[in-house]
């Protein structure tokens, strides 16, 4: 891959992607605001968007492009939806601990 | 018409009688009910009387029933003269006893009544189907529907739980006689693959069918007979009232009077005579089982008189006796002397059904008090129906000229003339019974009838029964009375009118009246007569000692019957009850219900578990989920690797 004249390996982007990944994925699994988890859960999926990127461009292939187009469009989707019910949850009570909604369990 | 619509014709006015009453017996008015259920029968018997008086034989088919493959059963009706014979002594004596009904179940409020002779017309046309039926199926049919009117009817007054349980009783002892019949027609149809009597007699024995001339030749394979032979016995057995199937019989009296006239004296318990005279062709070749019916007949016929001896109901004296003379007729047809226990069959019809009936006209003066012992003196002031009931007695005694005498001397004529020692020892044990029957018969008469007034009597004047139940009554008494001298081969001259009619269906018998048989009988008159006397001293007078004062243990044993209800509850009610209780106990609780509810608590104990994982807190599911994750990622690594 060229980037300024000189040539960088597709591996650092491969590197970037899986620490952006660990990042979002270690921010799902130890934060508790809802909020932030949901921003993490953005970052795992572009990270994922990311390694999609570099290997269409690596291959040759533009499926790799279109299927990033695909999961962008899924995670705007998915971040209304996820929004649309923190939201709703907020205006009834102020909520900092995912743990307190577990009213649902069985 | 013809001969065949005729036939047809005896089955169909009671069945459409019964249907008639059944559906709209409770608009009929009272009279309408009272002129159908007795009509039906007479209707019959007048169908009867045109096939007797055309001589009217064959084998009518009227349609096939059942079709498959080799298997046919046709619907097809056996004319002979045996079957005119038993149709004749149905709907007869049945037209009679059904009548008398009409003034005996007087009291009945109006569906009871109708009820009454629906269950009737149901006995009549059972009965009628049972005699005429040409095959093993319709045989079956016609057997278990007169169990089943049988039941219906002990269990009349359903009110009664003893009469329910007596009518229970009848009918599981009928079952097992019925599962014997089954079976043994089973046996037949699997050897000689027919239905009919007339094809299985053909393939089994070479018999001839009505009307044919042709010359026996007996197979060998009698040992297919002898199990059909005696499978059948205890269908016969069963429905006879034989020992050991017996126990149901002196219990059924709990019906009606009109019912144990007509069904447990004069016709079903007959049935198992009928039978056997019907597949005479093989009792005669299944020489055990022939055997075994004298056995059991000449047993009977001595155990039931015993123990009539000290019964004290009136009904079950008449219950005991008919046994007895049941007895005397498997004796007969059990010797090869087949006629001769038809000609008791019709003698015993008659007299037992008048003594049935004037029995009931008794107990309806005493407000149905049964008990003997309670009696005392009625007649007097029951002269008719007194005078009735002697003639019976007289004839169950078998005193000259009544029919009893002439029908039973001819059984034990025939059984000592036959010689060979099986029919020699039946013969000692019948004219013991004969004794015996003497007896208690006297004691019977005296006790209601003679002496003073017992102090306990309910009704201080008794009053006369209504014509309706004293004509039937009389009737039967003046044929009591002449119906001996149709067949007075007792007495070694005279005619024979029942043996030469029979004779085309049953055959002759196959050996010679000795003379010394009438000697022997007429003494056997003399001294059952003598005893029937002697009765009067023991009962009345009481210038005798009583017999029972000597032998109390006796006494006690007769009057338990010889244990035998105590040796079927301990043998087979009271295991049974054990085996169903400790089946509900250590069964059902413990094992069947555990393995249900069980089923069930181990699913839902499975399921709290599980609902364990279910914890509700978002970072369990992440934790699994990225954990299944990273799994899943090694696993693929080290599969590329």
């Amino acid at each position: 891959m060229t980037l300024g004249g000189s040539q960088i390996d597709a591996s650092w982007f491969l590197i970037l992607s899986a620490i952006l990944f660990t990042l979002g994925a270690a921010g799902v699994l130890v934060r508790r605001n809802p909020l932030v988890i949901l921003i993490c859960i953005e970052l795992m999926l572009n990270a994922v968007n990311l390694t999609l990127v570099t290997f269409s461009r690596q291959l040759q292939d533009l499926e790799g492009q279109l299927f990033t187009l695909m999961s962008i469009t899924v995670a705007a989707a998915e971040a209304v939806v996820g929004l649309a019910i923190l939201v709703d949850i907020f205006r009834t009570r102020d909520v900092e601990d995912v743990d307190e909604l577990s009213e649902m369990k069985g | 018409m013809s001969a065949n619509q005729v036939t047809l014709l005896i089955l169909l006015f009671p069945a459409a009688g019964a249907i008639l009453l059944a559906v709209g017996g409770r608009r009929l008015p009272r009279i309408g009910t009272a002129i159908v259920g007795p009509g039906v029968v007479w209707a019959s018997f007048v169908a009867t009387l045109v096939l007797f008086s055309n001589q009217v034989k064959g084998d009518f088919t009227y349609w096939t029933w059942i079709k498959s493959g080799t298997f046919q059963v046709p619907f097809n009706l056996l004319v002979d003269n045996l079957s005119i014979f038993m149709c004749l002594v149905i709907t007869g004596v049945g037209g009679l006893i059904v009548s008398y009904s009409v003034g005996y179940m007087e009291h009945e409020d109006d569906p009871s009544y109708a009820r009454f002779f629906t269950y009737m017309d149901v006995f009549i046309f059972s009965m009628l189907l049972l005699v005429l039926a040409g095959n093993f199926v319709f045989l079956i049919i016609g057997w278990a529907l007169v169990g089943l009117s049988s039941y219906l009817l002990i269990g009349f007054w359903y009110q009664r739980r003893s009469a329910v349980l007596a009518a229970r009783k009848a009918f599981v002892m009928n079952t097992i006689g019925d599962v014997g019949m089954i079976l043994g027609a089973f046996v037949l149809f699997m050897t000689y693959h027919q239905t009919t009597f007339a094809g299985v007699f053909a393939a089994a024995t070479n018999w001839c069918p009505p009307n044919a001339m042709c010359t026996l030749v007996f197979h060998s394979d009698s040992a297919v007979l002898e199990l059909a032979a005696f499978l059948l016995l205890v269908g016969a057995v069963a429905k006879s009232a034989q020992i050991p199937l017996h126990t149901w019989l002196p219990d059924a009296m709990e019906g009606p009077t009109p019912v144990s006239a007509l069904i447990h004296a004069a016709t079903m318990v007959t049935a198992g005579i009928y039978l056997i005279g019907r597949m005479h062709p093989i009792y005669d070749v299944a020489v055990y089982a022939h055997n075994a019916v004298a056995i059991i007949g000449a047993v009977t016929a001595l155990f039931a008189a015993t123990i009539a001896i000290v019964q004290t109901d009136i009904k079950r004296v008449l219950a005991y006796s008919t046994m007895s003379q049941i007895g005397y007729m498997f004796l007969a047809v059990g010797i090869g002397a087949y006629a001769a226990a038809f000609f008791h069959l019709l003698a015993h019809a008659f007299f037992k059904a008048l003594l049935f009936m004037a029995a009931g006209n008794v107990i309806h003066a005493m407000h149905d008090e049964q008990d003997m012992r309670k009696y005392g003196g009625l007649f007097r002031q029951l002269p008719r129906t007194g005078g009735a009931f002697l003639i019976g007695s007289l004839a169950l005694v078998g005193v000259i000229p009544l029919v009893g005498f002439f029908s039973k001397e001819q059984i034990l004529g025939a059984a000592f003339s036959k010689g060979d020692p099986l029919a020699l020892s039946v013969w000692v044990i019948g004219a013991v019974t004969a004794l015996i029957t003497g007896f208690y018969t006297g004691r019977m008469w005296w006790m209601s009838f003679a002496g003073k007034p017992a102090p306990e009597r309910p009704v201080e004047h008794p009053h006369e029964a209504p014509p309706v139940m004293l004509v039937p009554v009389l009737i039967l008494a003046a044929l009591s009375v002449v119906a001996g001298f149709i067949q007075t081969r007792a007495l070694g001259f005279g005619p024979s009118v029942v043996s030469d009619y029979l004779a085309s269906a049953v055959g002759h018998m196959t050996w010679e009246e000795n003379s010394g048989a009438v000697i022997v009988g007429l003494i056997t008159m003399v001294l059952s007569t003598a005893l029937f006397f002697a009765a009067y001293r023991f009962y009345v007078e009481r210038s005798w000692k009583a017999w029972s004062a000597n032998a109390p243990w006796a006494q006690r044993m007769l009057e338990r019957k010889y244990y035998f209800d105590e040796m079927y509850d301990a043998a087979f009610v009271r295991p049974m009850d054990a085996v169903a209780s400790w089946g509900a106990r250590d069964v059902e609780g413990p094992v069947l219900d555990g393995l249900v509810v069980g089923t069930g608590n181990a699913a839902v104990a499975a399921a709290r578990s599980l609902s364990l994982t279910q914890s509700g807190y978002f970072r369990n599911y992440v934790l699994v989920f990225v954990g299944g994750a990273v799994v899943a990622a090694v696993l693929l690594l080290i599969r590329v690797a």
